[in-house]
């Protein structure tokens, strides 16, 4: 079976969405990287599913469908920092602090 | 109706009750919005049915706690025991309390968007279904309907710059914790081949704790550890709480952080109750770093609500501290503590809210030196709440330290204990000096608390936050028997069993 094969590329597309999460500092592409990990989580499952039944397959439904509910509240929230800072790079965003 | 089968859609429905009538609430608040959103007096009529949303599954709770559901059969997708109810109690009070801040508070920073309501009651929703999940797929979408709507609403202030920039950090930081816990949630199907929380603890119980389900594990922690801020995973916490509206703020350090650790419990106690060693030493790690981290930075802080923000990083330490014990005490002790910090932290931060302009980030111990002189009832309202964060005998903080004190010291163990108390104590470095300049210090000028006058609802919040602080301090029966009787639940988990082989 292809069970070893698939968690392996999960767990690496999984650890390019968190370093992608630490160096970038572009919002959008920051955004990307977490829908990167999600979507590798979703590999996960469906390989699992093969071992264990149908519970996997069910969840990776959940898992888009959350995914695309993020994304709508994400990108707007991107869209309201960019109409303030003309800017969505994390570098011009620093009124908090201290 | 005392036993409900769980397996049936009937008894699941009814099982699911609370949660139900919320989530109805939160529907028709949205359509309500959709004809009536133009004035304040339709932002107000919005928070009133979601008032009257909130204390009807209230009182469904109620009946279901008092009737004492609970599953005839196998256990199903949701809890039905008293943790679950006394955690919802806590998050439909803390639901109730920012709802009652936010109506007044909304006009006044001329907020007029009466969809507030509807997020309120949608995250709220979904905190009850975290705290009450029995399997990992309801455990994380509950986190999402929690976290998905929280995030608008730290993102509310549309014309602040501030605002926009907490919702923002707020939700990649929020994204990044989901993608870790869904990873840990994966990986924990993978080693035991089910979602549900008592097969998964059976499973482990009987094959050991592997690397598949340690790594699990490790990353659901982190995914929780990120939405309950504790250190090292705390640094969004003062910024987000700094910059969202502050009664939004108040929800997150309330209905969030409970929901957060009541998850927490009960996937430790009842998943991975067998693997309690594995668990305690990074569980104690975490604890003793937010306890010193949050009350040494929460020392150097200027604005009080980043100061408070901190000193959230250092109850976040403290309620770890009750977890790590991982018996029913400590349990028991999370619920009590959790109880203590939601009533102090709504009744402090619906002072700041009246305080302070523009999203309170200018009120520091500068701007309310002399308020006791101006305002005696406020100013003392907010030495009661500062005395519960401290802990201070004879409030109800003084009852949730001592409850986490006794169940780490039931172990046997002293390291954390001597940690707590000494943090505690520098805690009083933070605190005392907010009274101290309550009282002892002369107003900047003569007019500046004029306008610092407590809006009747966020009155009604603050005056009931303090009497109960008072009254719960003086007689904590009434509170230690519930938490204890919730606690009880996890009578015969594998942890229990753990922590009986122990004595």
């Amino acid at each position: 079976m292809l069970l070893g094969p698939s968690l392996v590329l999960s767990a690496i597309l999984f650890s390019i969405g968190v370093v992608g999460v630490m160096i970038r500092r572009n919002a959008i592409v920051l955004f990307m990287c977490v829908e990167l990990m999600l979507n590798a989580v979703n590999l996960s499952f469906v390989a699992l599913s093969t071992a264990h039944g149908f519970g996997g397959q069910v969840m990776v439904f959940f898992v888009m469908t959350v995914a695309a509910a993020e994304a709508a509240v994400g990108l707007a929230i991107i869209l309201a920092i960019f109409r303030h800072t003309k800017s969505v790079d994390l570098k011009n965003i620093n009124l908090l602090q201290g | 109706m005392t036993g409900l089968d769980l397996l049936t859609p009937s008894g699941l429905m009814v099982a699911m009750l609370p949660e139900l009538v919320v989530t109805l609430a939160a529907v028709i608040v949205l359509l309500i919005n959709a004809w009536r959103h133009q004035t304040a007096a339709d932002s107000r009529f919005a928070g009133m049915v979601s008032l009257a949303g909130l204390v009807a599954a209230l009182a469904v709770l109620g009946a279901l706690w008092r009737g004492g559901a609970a599953p005839l059969g196998a256990p199903n997708m949701i809890a039905l025991d008293g943790y679950r109810f006394g955690a919802q109690l806590l998050i439909l009070g803390a639901s109730i309390g920012t709802v009652l801040l936010s109506l007044d508070y909304l006009e006044r920073e001329s907020l007029i968007a009466p969809e507030y309501y509807s997020l309120l009651l949608m995250a709220t929703s979904g905190m009850m279904f975290l705290a009450g999940a029995e399997d990992l797929i309801v455990l994380f979408l509950g986190l999402e309907v929690m976290s998905v709507p929280v995030y608008v609403l730290a993102a509310f202030n549309r014309k602040s710059a501030v605002s926009a920039e907490a919702g923002l950090k707020y939700f990649l930081v929020g994204a990044l914790a989901s993608a870790f816990l869904l990873y840990g949630i994966a990986l924990t199907y993978g080693a035991t081949g089910s979602t549900a929380l008592t097969v998964v603890g059976q499973r482990i119980a009987a094959q050991g704790i592997g690397t598949m389900s340690g790594l699990g594990l490790a990353l659901m922690l982190i995914g929780l550890g990120f939405k309950v801020a504790s250190v090292p995973f705390h640094m969004w916490a003062p910024d987000v709480y700094d910059g969202a509206p502050t009664p939004v703020t108040a929800y997150m350090a309330t209905g969030v952080k409970a929901a957060g650790f009541l998850a927490l419990v009960r996937v430790l106690m009842v998943g991975f109750g067998s693997a309690v060693d594995t668990w305690q030493p990074i569980i104690g790690v975490l604890a003793a770093a937010s306890m010193i981290l949050g009350n040494l930075v929460a020392l150097a802080q200027r604005s009080i609500k980043r100061m408070l923000a901190y000193s959230s990083v250092a109850h976040a330490g403290y309620l770890l501290a009750a977890v790590w014990s991982g018996s029913q005490a400590g349990a028991s002790a999370t619920m009590l503590y959790l109880a203590a910090y939601v009533l102090t932290t709504l009744a402090t931060f619906g002072i700041l809210a009246v305080l302070g302009r523009g999203g309170e980030r200018d009120v520091t111990l500068d701007s309310i030196a002399g308020l006791a002189q101006r305002r005696p009832a406020i100013a003392a309202a907010l030495t009661i709440c500062m005395f519960s964060l401290l802990g201070f005998p004879g409030t109800f903080g003084f009852i949730g330290k001592w409850a986490i004190l006794s169940s780490i010291t039931a172990e046997h163990h002293q390291f954390l204990a001597v940690v707590l108390v000494l943090t505690s104590l520098v805690s009083a470095g933070y605190y005392l000096p907010v009274i101290r300049s309550l009282y002892m210090r002369p107003p900047l000028n003569a007019e500046i608390h004029d306008g610092v006058i407590l809006p009747g609802a966020a009155r009604l919040t603050v005056a009931l936050g303090v009497i109960l602080l008072l009254v719960l301090g003086i007689l904590p029966r009434l509170a230690i028997d519930r938490a204890d009787s919730g606690a009880r639940s996890f009578a015969g988990t594998a942890l229990d069993r753990a922590a009986q082989a122990r004595r």
